[in-house]
This record gives structure tokens, sequence and C-alpha cells, in this order.
């Protein structure tokens, strides 16, 4: 059955958002991401201007993310404290990197640099995160990782003052560590347009050193917020969140959100680490075939990127 | 249903009082070949209402004309401007964005359907005259580009391209069936019409064509308008977008929670 988008302008067949919306609600339960990596691509694939997809795939994680967040709660994996001392960073990392894309647009090559920047952080977290989690993996029989040589980097991060105990997460971390990492991962993701999931679990796990559970679940949180607040500005500034295509899109994602949370709970953390760095490898493949090979039109709309 | 009567162009009868006027002068007796205002044009389905289930629609055009005439039928919309991203090879290797194109005087939909090839009817002269074709939309559209990358040949196609892919642009000939009816000749042709295409006015103007020069045009209109929920939805997330947001956000953040809990009721976690 085909329903017509009244700010998409036009018309869909309700199966396709619903079944995009269960697949990306899947991911974000799993992996705490909020998958407008992919599914911004894919809408605009099916037709939709790419500005209403991504405006419109904001107001859909607000669905999902509280989907995913409350079933995270139930089963105690969100670490409150580290979500909003993320939050502040990433809202403060956001407001300067909506300046510097100004300055960006200004010198004239701010889509290069985006799409550059884009496939080199997608292709180096991914492979990171994949060989890491590969190589815990292997030796799992041994010990928990307790004993892990402390790096020169660790140790400097303890020397930071305002150390304080997060209790969800099990970790001793300066306040300041997560909302410098927060504010990183904020400026990259305004600069890219996504909303920077895939960034912001590896910080947790790798920087942060909390568990992977619990990352989901913070993670999520944490993107709640950040898509209300896109949703918002997208809706008043730009008008262009199709509240139809959202509900048809909401309607999959919430449901996918609650089985990704069930199925994460019975996969290891090493397993969902490993599964998660060879989607974003997938998606850096993907994203590298596009530069490179010809273009069947050498038009696109204008407006978003 | 409504059917505007033969409507002799403006420029057709200027042109046609001057050869009157010649003719005059000449103290000759030349036979113009105006039409006998036969032609007229009608499309079923002038009003086509976008409804929450629209899929497009279908417009069929016809009427009379006279016998032993060629037809062409232009659909259009208001001209207007419109800029697109242009993508070009950087770096030898990687296809980026390099720049925008504006176009100016463009149509957002332009079908053109005729009886025959476009450049067996009419002359270029008179295919530029009243733009039917790519090639004289071509010369008509003025086109400005960011980049000194200028082929203006090259981006038109591509522009062509980018209208074709979503339906908008369209051209077809041999599709429109012709018919005897009383000595005069009845034509009909059914066209699709796209979802693609936004609200507004359309024109449809049929061309009478023969011994290839256009002797006289109809004129019909087709409106497009939204209608019901969606004109609502339309209308708020332009005029009352503040609201439109908070409705948006806090039925995400409804739904959220509802199938949070339906989950939970429902023994789906633990």
């Amino acid at each position: 059955m085909y329903l017509y988008l009244p700010v998409a302008l036009t018309s869909i067949n309700i199966l396709v958002p619903v079944g995009l919306g269960l697949a990306v609600g899947l991911l974000s339960g799993l992996f705490g991401v909020g998958g407008g990596f992919l599914l911004t691509p894919l809408l605009i694939m099916f037709g939709i201007p790419s500005t209403v997809a991504a405006a419109t795939d904001s107001n859909q994680i607000v669905a999902a993310s509280t989907s995913g967040t409350y079933a995270h709660w139930k089963v105690g994996n969100v670490d409150f404290k580290m979500g909003l001392y993320l939050l502040v960073g990433g809202f403060l990392g956001g407001l300067f990197g909506v300046q510097l894309i100004k300055v960006l647009k200004a010198t004239g090559n701010a889509d290069f640099v985006i799409k550059i920047t884009y496939v080199l952080m997608l292709g180096i977290v991914g492979s990171y995160m994949f060989f890491e989690s590969l190589n815990s993996l292997k030796k799992k029989k041994g010990e928990a990782s307790a004993p892990e040589k402390e790096s020169k980097f660790a140790a400097m991060l303890k020397k930071l003052p305002l150390q304080t105990r997060f209790e969800k997460s099990g970790v001793t971390h300066s306040l300041l560590l997560p909302v410098i990492f927060g504010g990183f991962v904020g400026i990259l993701a305004a600069i890219m347009g996504v909303g920077g999931g895939f960034l912001m679990v590896p910080v947790m796990v790798y920087i942060l050193r909390m568990p992977m559970h619990v990352v989901v679940g913070t993670s999520l949180f944490q993107i709640l917020f950040n898509c209300i607040e896109v949703t918002f500005l997208q809706a008043t500034t730009n008008h262009n969140v199709d509240f139809i295509l959202a509900v048809l899109l909401l309607l999959g994602s919430t449901v996918g959100a609650q089985i990704g949370t069930v199925f994460g709970r019975k996969l290891k953390g090493e397993q969902l680490k490993i599964i998660l760095a060879s989607i974003v490898l997938l998606v850096t493949i993907k994203m590298v075939f596009d530069l490179t090979l010809s273009p069947s039109i050498l038009l696109s709309q204008a407006g978003g990127h | 249903m409504k059917t505007v009567k033969s409507e002799k162009l403006t420029v057709n009868s200027l042109k046609t009082a001057a050869i009157a006027v010649i003719a005059l002068f000449a103290g000759l007796f030349i036979s113009v070949n105006t039409a006998s205002a036969t032609l007229t044009a009608k499309a079923n389905h002038d009003h086509i209402k976008i409804d929450f289930f629209y899929h497009g629609s279908t417009v069929s055009i016809s009427g009379i004309t006279d016998p032993g005439t060629d037809l062409i039928i232009k659909i259009a919309s208001p001209e207007g401007h419109e800029v697109l991203k242009q993508k070009g090879k950087v770096g030898g290797m990687l296809w980026m964005n390099v720049g925008t194109l504006k176009f100016d005087k463009t149509p957002n939909l332009y079908e053109i359907y005729s009886t025959k090839k476009l450049e067996d009817l009419i002359s270029p002269e008179d295919m530029d005259k009243f733009v039917i074709g790519y090639p004289a939309l071509s010369r008509h559209v003025e086109m400005e580009a960011s980049a000194k990358d200028e082929d203006k040949v090259k981006w038109f196609g591509e522009f062509i391209k980018y209208k074709e892919s979503s339906k908008l642009y369209a051209t077809s000939a041999g599709n429109i069936e012709l018919k005897d009816k009383d000595g005069n000749q009845a034509y009909y042709i059914l066209t699709q019409w796209p979802y693609q295409a936004p609200p507004g006015d359309y024109l449809v103007t049929v061309y009478e064509v023969k011994d290839g020069k256009i002797i006289d045009s109809a004129e019909s209109r087709v409106n497009v308008e939204q209608v019901g929920v969606v004109k609502t939805l339309s209308g708020m997330a332009k005029d009352n977008a503040v609201l439109y947001g908070i409705i948006s956000i806090l039925s995400a953040l409804g739904a959220g929670f509802g199938v949070g809990l339906v989950f939970r009721k429902g023994g789906g976690a633990h």
C-alpha cells in the first residue's frame, strides 16, 4: 500500500519505511547507535529528498532511542551520570562544529573535507574495533582483561583533576574526560551531519573503559536528547521533518529497538563490538565505492549532505 | 471537465494579420492555411487531488482537429528556477560535489507527446518559438555554473537525465490515437501523471501541425492540489513549525515509551 508524504512530496510503499525502521531499530537496541549513517542514504535511494531524509531520520531516532533507552534502563544498563556529562560535551561540540562548517563552506571545499573526514573516521574506528575485539575474542579463555598494562595515556588521564566515580559503569574518571570527548564527537557529528553514535560507542568503550552493555544503554540515552534537539531545529528552521514518514519509520524502529535489546543481552560484549565493527566497515567500503565509481547522474538536489 | 476552445496564439494571429496586409497590398488572394478553428483540447481529470493514498494519476487528453493534421501535445508547469549540485572528479579519482548549477526559465514538469518524431514534424524555428523538445528547451533555459566547467550541452543532458529519473520530464512519439470523426479527426492520449509532480497549475497545450508548421493551438489546464490530512500537515509544517516540531517529538517519545511498556507487559524482555 502506498502513502503520500506531505513534506517529502512523494509517495512511498509503506513496507519500505516500516521495514527499514525495523532493521535500523534493531541496530539501535543492539549497539546503541542511531543508525542515521545507514538509514539516511537508504531513504534517499527510495526517492526521499536528502534534506527531508536527514531531518525525518532524527525524528525517528527519538522514538527508537526512547524505546531502546527504556528497555536498557529496565535492566540497569544506563549510566545517567556519564550520559549527562557526555551530553554537555556533545552540546558544546555541536555549537562549535556548526561554526566550523561555516568556515569550511566559506573556503569552498567543505564537501571534500566532510566526505574525507567521514570515510577516514568510519574506516579507522571500524578497523580498530574489529581487530581489537577479534584479539580479545581469541584470548577469551584467559583472564577477563583485568591486569591490562596501564598505558601512558591511561596514566595521564588518572592525573586529571575532578576525579569521580561512575557507579553504573564501574569506572573512575575526571569529569573533564566525558565532557572533552563528548565535545570531540559533537564537533565531528555536526560536521558530518550524523548523530555520532558510531563514534560515541568506541569512545565509551576504549577511552572511558565502560562495559559494552552499559555503553549501549548510555549511548542511546545520549542520542535521545541529541535527536530531540536536532528534530526541533530541523522542524523550525528548515521545515524538513515529514511527520507521516517519521511515524512509518518509528512503527518499525521502536519494535526493532526492543528486539535488539533482548538479542543484545544474549551476546557477549566482544561479539557485539565485532558485529558493529563489521557494519561500520561495510558502510566505509560502500562509501569508498560511491566516491570512486562514476555516478549515473551528475546532478543532485542542493541542500543537505 | 472543462474545455477551452481553440485559442489562436497571438504570435500566430499577428503573423496572419501581417500576411493578410501584404496580400492586400499586392492585390492578390493568398490562401492562408490557418485552421478553421476546429481544434479543441480537453484534459479529463483536470483537478487532481493529493490525498493520503495518492500515488500519481492518469490524465487523458482528447479533442478534435482538422483532418490530416499532426499533433504535438505539451504538458508543462510554469517556468521556474532550480539549483542543483554538480558532481565532478576531484584529484582524478574521487566523485564529489564540485559546485552548483542554477537553471532559470525551466519548467519543473515538461512532457511532450507527438504523433510523429518532432524532427519530422516541425522546423527547428517553430520548435524554438514554442519551446518544443529538449533541444529547443536547452536553448530556452538559462544556465549558470559556479565552477569553470561550463559545458552547457553536457550539463543540460544531465539535467534531462535527472528530471527523467524522477518522471518529471518525458517525451514520446507515436502514442497519440487518431480517428476519423464526422469528417474531422479525433485524437486521444492517456498519460501517466507522476506523483513526483508537486501541487500547482499545469498547462496542456495542443499544437496542430501541417506541412512542417504549427497552424493552430488549444489549451487546457490541470490543477493539482493537496487535500485533507496531507494539506493540513504540509501547511502546518510551514506555517506552524514550532507546534509541528513539538508534536513530532512528543509523538516519537510517546511511541517509544508505549512500545517499551507493551514489550515489558508482553514479556518480550525477560
